[in-house]
């Protein structure tokens, strides 16, 4: 059953500032979307409204989740969660005092998670063998990438359908954004996901997107309905290519 | 054999099983500071109201005093919930928690303290039962009952929590909560209430902990704070968060006091404990088994 997201018209910021002015965006049924844009520019403000972790003071967002909406402002970011929608945050937030699978397990807290533990523990660490090597080391004691990895991994085992990822590649060196953005096109692909992914790599990116929407001081500057519109984008060369 | 081997292996023998007991004492501690970062210094106290129900139980209706703590369990589990619910209310929600927290749970300490003072006066009182007297001998070993039972009632409540926390989602959660607050909400689970579910369990093990201290010792109102510094010491020994780690300092603790007790004298045991405290940290600053 089809899971998609809409936010028409929000604004939101905190307290006197306001960062979102008017932001619309729809991330359809299985699509994955790229919400394209600069450090400053309201892309994890954007993720925050939808988390219930910033609340708009305008506007309205709605989750389709297989098939059944739901209005999420007003509601509770674990709340948000428990409807199926899985958030990769900034920074990752890993629980760095937790093994591994200590904080994979916990990714399952979700009632609805629970019964699929073994299914998606096994695919987990099928996509990242790495995690499987290292599940009784604590998450505070990996490598950048592997937090990254741990971080997806445990979004995943919220059995989410729709999964929000800010800024995947904050941190990783080059060769390890690739391998991460290609993870998450696997990611998508095996779980049948729709993904709203938050990222400044522009080239990355636009490698696994089908859409994106590009922010540019808390506004929609640049919709761009497939990756060849993206890549041609006047907006896009004068912000990222620097012509 | 030689008297004075007889007299060290008798010492830490019971330096072995105080050490249990330690840990009954302190693991309410353990999960609230340890795991939640709440200083609850009233806990001693609310283990003294643990003790003075078991009294009430074994002196007026004749009932078992671990029996007693048994059925009250719930009631202190309820008590854990509310107290944690004024907490969250009035400090944790507001993010000024740690200095009026502090002071929260001082004044309950005295309240506590003056409320069983106004109820059973300063007098020492305690429990009878088939434990509270007589020893185990085993070879020249003597195993006195009301050291062995709270220690084995300490050791059955570790190792029942240690496999709730590490083996259910709730105790995962709860050892997860102090360390990302936020990222715990992105699990879909409720950080204030799974603290409160963690409160309530530390004032649970307060029950027991007050029955085993009456058994141990006659207690009077002020008691509890002979056991402050002692189990806010062995929660930090043992490295916050780990309860293997604790019951290591409980034990520790407990057979160094027993031996400078036996040796040099009651007086000198507190002294050499947190001289031990001191040591351990400076080798090891996140305690034994810290993380």
């Amino acid at each position: 059953m089809a899971s998609s997201l809409s936010i028409s018209n929000i604004d939101a910021g905190y307290g006197a500032v306001s960062v979102l002015h008017d932001v619309s965006l729809t991330v359809g049924a299985g699509e994955t979307v790229a919400l394209l844009g600069t450090n400053g520019n309201g892309k994890s403000t954007l993720m925050k409204s939808i988390m219930g972790m910033v609340r708009p003071s305008a506007g309205k967002i709605t989750a389709t989740i297989e098939g059944t909406s739901h209005e999420l402002i007003g509601r509770s970011t674990e709340e948000i969660v428990d409807l199926g929608i899985g958030f990769v945050p900034e920074g990752r937030r890993l629980f760095p005092k937790l093994t591994v699978t200590e904080n994979l397990l916990l990714g399952a807290f979700r009632p609805t998670a629970r019964s699929a533990i073994a299914r998606n523990m096994e695919f987990c660490f099928e996509t990242f063998p790495r995690l499987k090597e290292r599940a009784r080391q604590l998450a505070g004691s990996m490598s950048g990438g592997e937090q990254q990895m741990l971080a997806l991994a445990r979004a995943l085992m919220s059995a989410p359908r729709i999964l929000l990822i800010d800024e995947p590649s904050v941190g990783l060196a080059p060769l390890l954004v690739s391998r991460t953005i290609d993870k998450i096109k696997e990611l998508k692909e095996g779980f049948d996901l729709t993904v709203l992914m938050a990222e400044q790599n522009f080239t990355q990116a636009v490698r696994i997107a089908d859409r994106g929407y590009v922010i540019v001081h808390g506004r929609i500057a640049f919709t761009g309905e497939s990756a060849e519109a993206l890549n041609n984008n006047d907006l896009i060369r004068e912000f990222y290519l620097g012509a | 054999m030689d008297a004075s081997v007889d007299l060290l292996i008798n010492a830490v023998v019971s330096g072995l099983l105080l050490g249990g007991f330690y840990a009954a004492v302190s693991i309410g501690v353990a999960i609230a500071f340890g795991m939640l970062d709440i200083v609850n210094i009233a806990h001693p106290a609310v283990i003294l109201l643990g003790s003075y129900v078991a009294y009430i139980a074994n002196t007026v209706f004749g009932i078992d005093p671990i029996l007693a703590a048994a059925i009250m369990l719930p009631a202190f589990y309820v008590l854990g919930m509310a107290a944690y619910q004024v907490y969250y209310l009035a400090f944790e929600r507001r993010d000024d928690q740690s200095i009026r927290g502090l002071s929260f749970f001082f004044g309950i300490l005295f309240i506590a303290e003056v409320g069983l003072i106004m109820g059973f006066g300063v007098d020492y009182r305690s429990v009878q039962a088939w434990y509270t007297q007589g020893n185990l001998h085993l070879a020249v070993i003597e195993l006195p009952w009301r050291l062995l039972v709270p220690f084995l009632l300490g050791l059955a409540m570790v190792a029942g929590l240690q496999i709730f926390l590490s083996r259910t989602f709730v105790g995962r959660a709860i050892q997860a909560v102090a360390q990302d607050q936020g990222a715990l909400r992105l699990m879909a689970a409720n950080p204030a209430k799974i603290k409160r579910i963690a409160f309530g369990l530390s004032f649970a093990t307060a029950a027991i902990a007050g029955a085993a201290l009456i058994i141990i010792q006659p207690v009077e109102p002020s008691i509890g704070r002979e056991y402050i510094g002692r189990i806010f010491a062995i929660c930090v020994l043992g490295g916050l968060g780990s309860f293997p780690g604790m019951v290591i300092a409980a034990v520790t603790l407990g057979i160094v006091e027993s031996l400078t007790a036996t040796f040099f004298g009651p007086s000198w045991a507190p002294a050499v404990s947190f001289g031990v405290l001191l040591v351990t940290l400076a080798v090891r600053p996140n305690g034994i088994l810290g993380r």
